[in-house]
């Protein structure tokens, strides 16, 4: 980059005077949440670029994620650019809210990173008009974790759960309750994140390429929507929770047998003291939809660069140098993190293809990359959350037996009156 | 009969005093035990309360994020005292016509939603260069309207003898105010103390806006931050709520005698 | 009150007030007035544009503000009264000078109130989970035979909310009638026993009476409270983040504002047209307490 350039020239010459003063400029802010993964991830990445650039000074602050999401919102509201970070992290449903409804808040990076060597949808939701603005981070391709100790007491092999409907899932589902006396899922029935992943591996969405809904007459829609509310009617099948610390609660203290989610979880999963009793199987799909298959994906976030930052060159600087080139860097932060970068050549590197005891010996982050390869990418539009809040506003009612097509007339209806 | 409804009377009143107490039991018992022994509903003292206690203090920097709760919540409470008493004091000694429907259009202030007033709000102190620093948290909070009405109501118990017999002595206003009005009205800016010192204490939803560095955040931010991980520990969580907890029931055991007393004649 | 001021006293007076009404002017005023002019802009986030009374027509047009509208309202007809009315009886109760433990008792009651949002809304999710203390409590007790999905029922969770703004605020308003049934002169109860009027006559005859200056201003500020009502539902009954769950039922129109401007695709303009229905919503209703009190 422009600025290292001229700080190498300046070394050379051996002003140090100068840079000195240089070394102030290039203070570079980061925003994130989770501290134990986007936090530490990125620390991780400062770690390797200031020990060739000592110059810099890159700082990690974060924030509980809706409350990061709310002062970038009430900062770009604003319209004053004072305080905003240089970089920035970025969940993907939000991505195209941000840069449509802030045009000129965020840099393109479009002629600065390699884009080919990202996964395609991850830089696909970060293109608004031909021009591209993340850095992609994390993928959240979908996996269902089980406990292979419990599922093999009711019966089932690793085998056993591959290329299965959610209907095959609801029904082991049966079984595992009936022969170990717990659940197979924890499920917030407040959660519509079932409903996003359900979508996605067919390749469909709450919105057309276009931006308008994708409710009323699509079959894929109605579907989910049936499966979804199916599978929340068999009371055997899960634990009732109420907010994420439960959700999570659940299976990291062994009252529930599984969980079907982003590729993140992983860490957290690893960190029970359960070794060799986790698996992990493609998620099931959706039966007699076409184009649907067994790979999804839920949440997942990518970095995004501030325009108006003062210190923009470097942090695009330091994207490329680590996020865009470093493939060891990769394979430490998934050892470390368990944060799956969307970043192709890093799988290529050991860890990658290495397997894990904790889950028997399986090699799953190469099955998470095969899965990766298979999601299809579909346009999350602007008003994911609106949409969100629409299907879950008829969810209990679902389940206590309302009709199926009246309610998602009424989701057609909220979406089309939100989104205007 | 008499006896018995005192009785049930007693027992009603023990039992909502231990409804209030309980959820601070359930945080203290909490603050002892692993994160799957909360989830899982455990309501026993556990071992682990120095490793939670280890970890809060591996991940937060305690002594920086105390300072700035402390100097937050101390320079806020003082300067709303000072600013909302004059004011009611004004409004009550020197009542006028005009003052009086300004004092009545306060109450409508009251009632605009601050979620409607944060952007306005950010725009004014990012223009004059103040994100990020203790005057953003403070300044907006200063002239408490709630305050104010409150040190009116307490000033209609303020012997006006006193003032009369001050004024004769040849002191100024600012004088009787100062030396006169405030020692006299002690308990009433004891009770105030103990309510400003919890609201700037527990602010959150502004200082979450104007924050930007870790440096500046307050200890309520940070309960905030641990408790969104990814997967969240709850034995960390709850030894970082008794922590947040406890500055504010200390002010309040320290300043209670005075605070019955002190909001006496506040509402008559 | 004092009349006929001097014109030297007048000034004292402004000079008095200034310091609060200057800080009011720049804090309270501007932004009102930004938001003001902000309900006649639609748009999305920056870019709007002038609408008239689009906003105000979108309103009529919105389930979700009518929802909203509903539950703000069912909250308020709900908890006030029922906060109200046990602060008072606690206060009455505690003002008892035979009664023994009273500083104990009144200690652990006022307390709830000092905790922050942030750790009450964790303690209450915890507390309040499907297999959490409570039901656990509950069940042990035999009072429910199944556990109370208390935040994933639209009618629980709309209890939970009240049990906790209610736990959370009841000894704060039960020190302010403390301290005013202080005040209350003992003879005048002694007298009424003298003359055989029965303890809850007395109570409705002497002792509402005596506290409805307090009465007025806990409940005008509880109704505010409760119209703005955001705190709790953005945190106990929240879930990924969004609350108002399940199903809206605790959506308010304070957190309506709040998703409009924050979370969802940013819409000031309406947004601050629906905080105006609050500020209405307050004029009307303090009026109508005023006017309820003055005819008591």
């Amino acid at each position: 980059m422009k600025m290292t350039a001229f700080k190498g020239v300046m070394a050379v010459a051996g002003i140090q005077l100068i840079t000195a003063t240089m070394a102030l400029a290039t203070d570079i802010t980061v925003w994130c949440w989770a501290p134990e993964f986007n936090g530490a991830a990125m620390n991780e990445a400062i770690a390797r670029y200031t020990a060739a650039n000592p110059d810099t000074k890159i700082t990690v602050v974060d924030f509980a994620k809706g409350d990061l999401e709310q002062k970038l919102q009430t900062q770009l509201a604003s319209g004053t650019t004072e305080g905003l970070p240089d970089i920035v992290l970025i969940e993907d449903y939000g991505a195209q809210k941000y840069l449509l409804s802030f045009p000129g808040a965020f840099e393109p990076l479009t002629d600065k990173i390699d884009y080919s060597q990202f996964a395609k949808y991850k830089v696909d939701l970060a293109t608004v008009d031909g021009q591209t603005y993340s850095l992609p981070f994390d993928s959240g391709v979908t996996g269902l974790f089980y406990r292979s100790d419990l599922l093999e007491q009711a019966g089932y092999k690793a085998d056993d759960l591959k290329d299965i409907t959610w209907e095959q899932l609801s029904a082991i589902g049966d079984k595992v309750k009936e022969a170990t006396g717990k659940p197979l899922l924890s499920i917030d029935i407040n959660d519509a994140g079932a409903m996003r992943i359900m979508l996605q591996s067919a390749g469909s969405w709450y919105f057309n390429a276009d931006g308008t809904p994708n409710i009323k007459d699509n079959p894929v829609f109605k579907a989910a929507l049936t499966t979804w509310v199916g599978m929340l009617k068999n009371q055997n099948l899960y634990k009732s929770v109420s907010g994420w610390g439960e959700y999570t609660g659940a299976f990291n203290n062994g009252d529930v047998a599984g969980v079907f989610t982003g590729v993140w979880m992983t860490g957290g999963i690893k960190g029970n003291n359960m070794a060799g009793k986790w698996a992990v199987a493609p998620i099931p799909k959706l039966d007699g939809v076409e184009g649907a298959g067994h790979a999804s994906n839920l949440g997942g976030s990518s970095w995004y660069v501030l325009s108006s930052a003062p210190s923009k060159d470097a942090a695009i600087d330091f994207l490329q140098k680590v996020w865009a080139s470093d493939v060891d860097f990769y394979q430490k932060i998934l050892v470390g993190q368990g944060a799956f970068g969307a970043y192709l050549p890093a799988r290529e590197g050991e860890a990658y293809s290495a397997s894990d005891d904790y889950f028997g010996g399986q090699s799953v982050w190469k099955d998470f990359s095969d899965w990766q390869a298979a999601i299809p990418g579909v346009n999350y539009g602007i008003f994911t959350n609106e949409a969100d809040a629409a299907v879950a506003a008829q969810l209990p009612g679902l389940v206590a037996g309302g009709d199926i097509d009246a309610a998602i007339e009424a989701i057609d209806a909220q979406i089309a009156q939100q989104i205007q | 009969m008499n006896r018995l409804i005192s009785l049930l009377a007693q027992a009603g009143l023990w039992l909502a005093a231990f409804i209030s107490v309980f959820p601070f039991l359930w945080m203290i018992t909490g603050a002892t035990n692993t994160a799957n022994d909360i989830t899982g509903g455990r309501f026993l003292p556990g071992t682990n309360l120095l490793p939670n206690i280890a970890k809060f203090f591996e991940l937060v920097d305690a002594g920086q994020v105390f300072f700035n709760s402390f100097f937050v919540a101390i320079t806020g409470t003082a300067l709303t005292l000072i600013v909302s008493s004059l004011a009611g004091y004004g409004f009550e000694i020197f009542a006028s016509k005009t003052r009086d429907r300004v004092f009545a259009g306060l109450l409508l202030l009251l009632s605009v939603p601050f979620a409607a007033m944060m952007i306005p709000l950010f725009v004014m102190f990012s223009s004059a260069g103040l994100i990020n620093s203790y005057i953003a948290m403070i300044a907006p909070g200063i002239a408490s309207i709630f305050m104010i009405f409150y040190f009116r109501q307490n000033t209609k118990s303020f012997p006006h003898e006193l003032r009369d017999a001050a004024k004769l002595d040849g002191l100024k206003e600012w004088q009787i105010f100062w030396f006169i009005y405030i020692p006299v009205m002690r308990s009433t800016y004891a009770a105030a103390m103990i309510i400003l010192f919890m609201t700037n204490w527990n602010a959150y939803l502004w200082p979450l806006i104007v924050l930007q560095t870790n440096d500046m955040k307050t200890i309520t931010l940070t309960v905030a931050s641990l408790a969104t991980a990814y997967t969240p520990d709850y034995g960390l969580i709850m030894i970082a709520n008794v922590l947040a907890t406890l500055p504010t029931i200390l002010v309040f055991f320290l300043l209670q005698r005075r605070f019955v007393e002190g909001m006496l004649g506040g509402v008559k | 009150m004092h009349t006929g001021l001097t014109r030297r006293e007048n000034l004292t007076g402004w000079a008095f007030t200034a310091p609060a009404l200057v800080l009011l002017g720049l804090f309270m005023i501007y932004p009102i007035l930004w938001s003001l002019y902000m309900s006649f802009m639609t748009g999305k986030g920056m870019n709007f544009k002038f609408g008239g009374f689009a906003n105000i027509y979108r309103l009529t047009q919105d389930p979700i503000f009518l929802h909203a509208l509903g539950n703000t309202l069912t909250f308020l007809a709900i908890q006030v009264p029922i906060m109200i009315i046990l602060a008072l009886v606690f206060a009455v109760a505690l003002n008892n000078p035979r009664l023994r433990g009273r500083a104990v008792l009144r200690t652990a009651i006022f307390l709830p109130c000092v905790t922050s949002l942030v750790v009450y809304s964790v303690l209450f999710k915890s507390m309040f989970a499907d297999d959490g203390v409570v039901n656990d409590a509950l069940l042990f007790l035999h009072i429910i035979s199944e556990p109370i999905p208390w935040m994933n029922d639209p009618f629980w969770a709309k209890v939970l909310i009240i049990l906790a703004i209610t736990w959370r605020w009841t000894g704060y308003n039960m020190v302010f009638y403390l301290a005013a049934l202080q005040n209350i002169d003992p003879s005048i109860y002694e007298q009424a026993r003298i003359d055989g009027v029965p303890a809850r006559a007395r109570f409705f005859k002497i002792t509402i009476p005596m506290l409805r200056h307090v009465i007025l201003f806990t409940t005008v500020l509880s109704t505010i409270g409760t119209l703005q009502l955001f705190d709790e539902v953005n945190t106990i009954t929240a879930s990924q983040g969004q609350g108002g769950r399940p199903a809206d039922a605790t959506l308010t129109l304070s957190l309506y504002i709040y998703n409009l401007t924050f979370r969802f695709m940013p819409s000031f303009g309406y947004a601050a047209t629906i905080s105006w229905v609050i500020v209405i919503l307050v004029g009307l209703l303090s009026w109508a307490q005023f006017r309820l009190a003055r005819e008591k």
